[in-house]
């Protein structure tokens, strides 16, 4: 096999690994709370500033700073969630959508006043794996492992816990487990709070790797919500999947074709996706 | 530096209706004033291109405007996205009621700019936007552009390979193997193109030519593929973020090369440059007119040479830039040329008219050495294939060397000859 094809499908899976946790925690909320962040991907960009900040202007060690992050996207997904979701969760969908389309332009704009609209780096990077002639980004295999890490904390919560079970339970049945003792008002908040979790933790691994500036979002944040769709919205599993299976196109696209087509081949999949199977590919 | 919108508009808000109300004698003159103040474009050099501009302003206000009549800049930010470009000019030309609009830092924009100014008869004076796409074949009366065009980066950077190539890594040109790679709009594809005509002209292979989206999450393919075709020499044609993402991941992904050009934009940015990969950078190459403080006092005119020094000392006071990017000298080199060789002649001659504005942009005719960029400017008149363009403007290229940078060339102007191949301590030389 091409050395260079193998090494672009490895880079494949890494890129999957990227766009994982994003994938599950917007997938997580809408499948329980039954509202689309579109403003997750500026989640994760107040999360990559937290982390800069934190690191590079107070001086705290990294792995603090990662620690901090968590919690604080953590309480903005609560925020978001009590501010802005729960007043509208009998509106009509448009109007949820608008209304978290109207926080992604807040948060934008806040960070630019803020931070202004140069790039920030945390100028760390780990050295690279070389076996034989396939190079391995370091700081991206770290952040699969994390990735991954993460992916099962979170199945283990949801599977083994009680509240994990109410979360799956409410989000297959919207309706009827309020009937069994569920309060679904603390189920979202739970939901809303694991979300902004795990875009802090998407946070950390893409600090790592990109400059961040106040429109970052704009470079993950729509591939992101196609690969949810692709998934199948609300499904978990499959999201996750699917964040593989759209890292690996991508990449052989790419390496195939070229940069540009990567991603024309990448939406050219979605279409027929949604041509083939409308509710998402591992759609039950 | 901490820069933001608001501190931009505001600044420009201050210079429209500060000092110049209060001396001058006469109505103001208004011109619009259009940059990327937001988006990502505002960080990859259009910020410090309205600085540029502002400071221009400033100073010509401070020397009394047009007999008395200060000039009032009505600023506007495109936001990094055409459609708000478009919006922007709009509304400057239909509410703010200016006749001319300065600045437009990227190409995207200045194409469909162009076409909607000429059609409404207005001024548009492009202080960046680089792609001969946009005046190429136009022939149009009301747009001009005092800086240099797509087509000058690529000539610059393959004849400077082509003298230094054999030299420096014992390789013909004719066998010195080019990978470019470039954003997808009309900068990018503009100067790739001329890279690559400029390389058939000389008969330098092209091992790899590919475009990519400047907002693209991953370049890691694109790497792998540069990997692949073994260029003697990396040419990129970016933005930012895309050129940080691309050589952090040029570095992890194992890539290494002869030589590294840039073109102008991200690569102007030195001083971000530098705070993120450090002395990585060192002996990269980026093609670009010359930021003003590469160039030797003494081979500037007297007055030139005096505006150096003001652009140097208050772009230091506003920013502590210790290197101040190109686009700053863009800003207020161009921006001076419309004040003083055009607005000022314009309005003592013809009252100010758009008519008479662009008569008097026809008759500039500043030598080489009358700017504080070193070119002169003349620009080519309607019947000409690049109309409106300086017939007089010069791509340089310059290397980088602890976070300065420093002419290379052309030889004639250069302070020395480049550090070629990529010395054994860059990440990025071969092994």
């Amino acid at each position: 096999m091409d050395p260079f094809l193998l090494e672009a499908i490895v880079n494949g899976i890494l890129l999957g690994g990227v766009f994982a946790l994003p994938v599950l925690g917007l997938n997580l909320v809408f499948g329980v709370v039954d509202v689309v962040w579109l403003c997750y991907a500026e989640l994760v960009m107040v999360g990559m500033y937290c982390v800069w900040f934190l690191y590079t202007q107070a001086g705290w060690p990294l792995i603090a700073a990662f620690a901090a992050c968590l919690p604080v996207v953590a309480g903005l997904g609560l925020l978001l969630h009590q501010l802005v979701v729960r007043p509208l969760l009998s509106s009509p969908p448009i109007t949820q959508v608008l209304a978290t389309g109207g926080v992604l332009f807040i948060l934008q704009g806040g960070a630019m006043l803020i931070f202004g609209t140069d790039f920030r780096s945390l100028g760390v990077e780990m050295p690279p794996m070389e076996v034989g002639e396939i190079f391995v980004s370091g700081t991206k295999l770290i952040a699969f492992v994390a990735a991954l890490v993460g992916a099962g904390l979170l199945w283990t919560f949801l599977k083994f816990t009680y509240v994990g079970t109410a979360i799956r339970a409410i989000a297959r049945d919207r309706e009827v487990m309020p009937l069994m003792g569920v309060d679904p008002r603390r189920i979202y908040l739970v939901a809303s709070a694991i979300g902004g979790t795990l875009a802090g933790l998407a946070a950390c691994l893409l600090v790592v790797q990109l400059d961040v500036h106040p429109f970052i979002g704009l470079s993950f944040g729509p591939i992101t919500f196609m690969i949810c769709v692709m998934g199948g919205l609300g499904n978990m599993l499959g999201g996750f999947l699917a964040a593989f299976l759209m890292g690996v196109i991508i990449s052989t696209g790419g390496f195939w074709w070229n940069t540009e087509m990567s991603y024309v081949v990448a939406f050219a999949c979605f279409i027929v996706v949604m041509f083939a199977r409308p509710r998402g590919l591992f759609a039950r | 530096m901490l820069t933001n919108r608001r501190t931009l508009l505001a600044g420009a808000g201050a210079l429209a209706a500060g000092r110049a109300f209060a001396q001058g004698t006469g109505a103001p003159i208004r011109i619009g004033l259009l940059h990327d103040l937001s988006g990502p474009f505002a960080g990859a050099g259009s910020v410090p291109l309205s600085v540029g501009a502002e400071i221009a302003i400033e100073l010509f206000n401070e020397r009394g405007g047009v007999d008395g009549r200060m000039v009032q800049a009505v600023a506007a930010d495109s936001q990094s996205r055409a459609e708000v470009a478009i919006n922007e000019a709009e509304r400057l030309v239909s509410q703010e009621r200016v006749d001319v609009i300065v600045g437009v830092y990227s190409s995207a924009h200045a194409v469909p700019l162009a076409q909607r100014m000429q059609a409404q008869g207005k001024i548009l004076w492009i202080n960046s936007a680089i792609a001969s796409a946009v005046l190429k074949g136009k022939h149009f009366t009301h747009v001009f552009r005092p800086t240099v065009h797509s087509d000058q980066y690529g000539e610059g950077s393959i004849e400077f390979l082509a003298e230094h190539c054999e030299r420096a890594t014992r390789i013909a040109p004719t066998q010195f193997k080019l990978g470019i790679i470039y954003e997808d709009g009309p900068y990018g594809v503009g100067v790739a193109t001329a890279l690559e005509e400029n390389a058939r002209r000389v008969g330098m292979p092209v091992a790899l030519k590919e475009g990519y989206s400047a907002t693209a999450p991953d370049l890691s393919t694109l790497v792998t593929k540069l990997r692949r075709a073994r260029p003697d020499a990396v040419l990129q044609v970016g933005y930012n973020p895309d050129i940080t993402l691309f050589l952090r991941q040029a570095k992890a992904g194992g890539l290494r090369t002869r030589m590294l050009i840039g073109h102008g934009a991200g690569y102007s940015q030195i001083d971000r440059l530098t705070e993120t990969f450090g002395a990585e950078i060192d002996h990269f190459c980026n093609v670009d007119p010359a930021a003003t403080q590469m160039l030797d006092p003494s081979r500037l005119t007297p007055p030139a040479r005096e505006l150096q020094q003001t652009l140097l000392t208050r772009y230091h006071a506003r920013t502590q830039s210790n290197d101040p990017p190109t686009h700053a000298s863009m800003g207020f080199n161009n921006t001076w040329v419309f004040l003083e060789h055009v607005l000022k002649p314009a309005v003592r001659e013809g009252g100010g008219s758009i008519d008479a504005m662009r008569r008097a942009a026809l008759g500039v005719d500043i030598p080489v050495g009358g700017t504080i960029q070193g070119y002169g400017v003349k620009f080519n008149p309607p019947e000409h294939e690049m109309a409106g363009q300086n017939g007089r403007s010069v791509a340089v290229v310059m290397q980088f060397e602890n976070a300065r940078s420093k002419v290379v060339w052309p030889t004639p102007i250069a302070g020395g000859p480049p550090v070629m191949p990529l010395p054994a301590g860059s990440p990025f030389a071969l092994r």
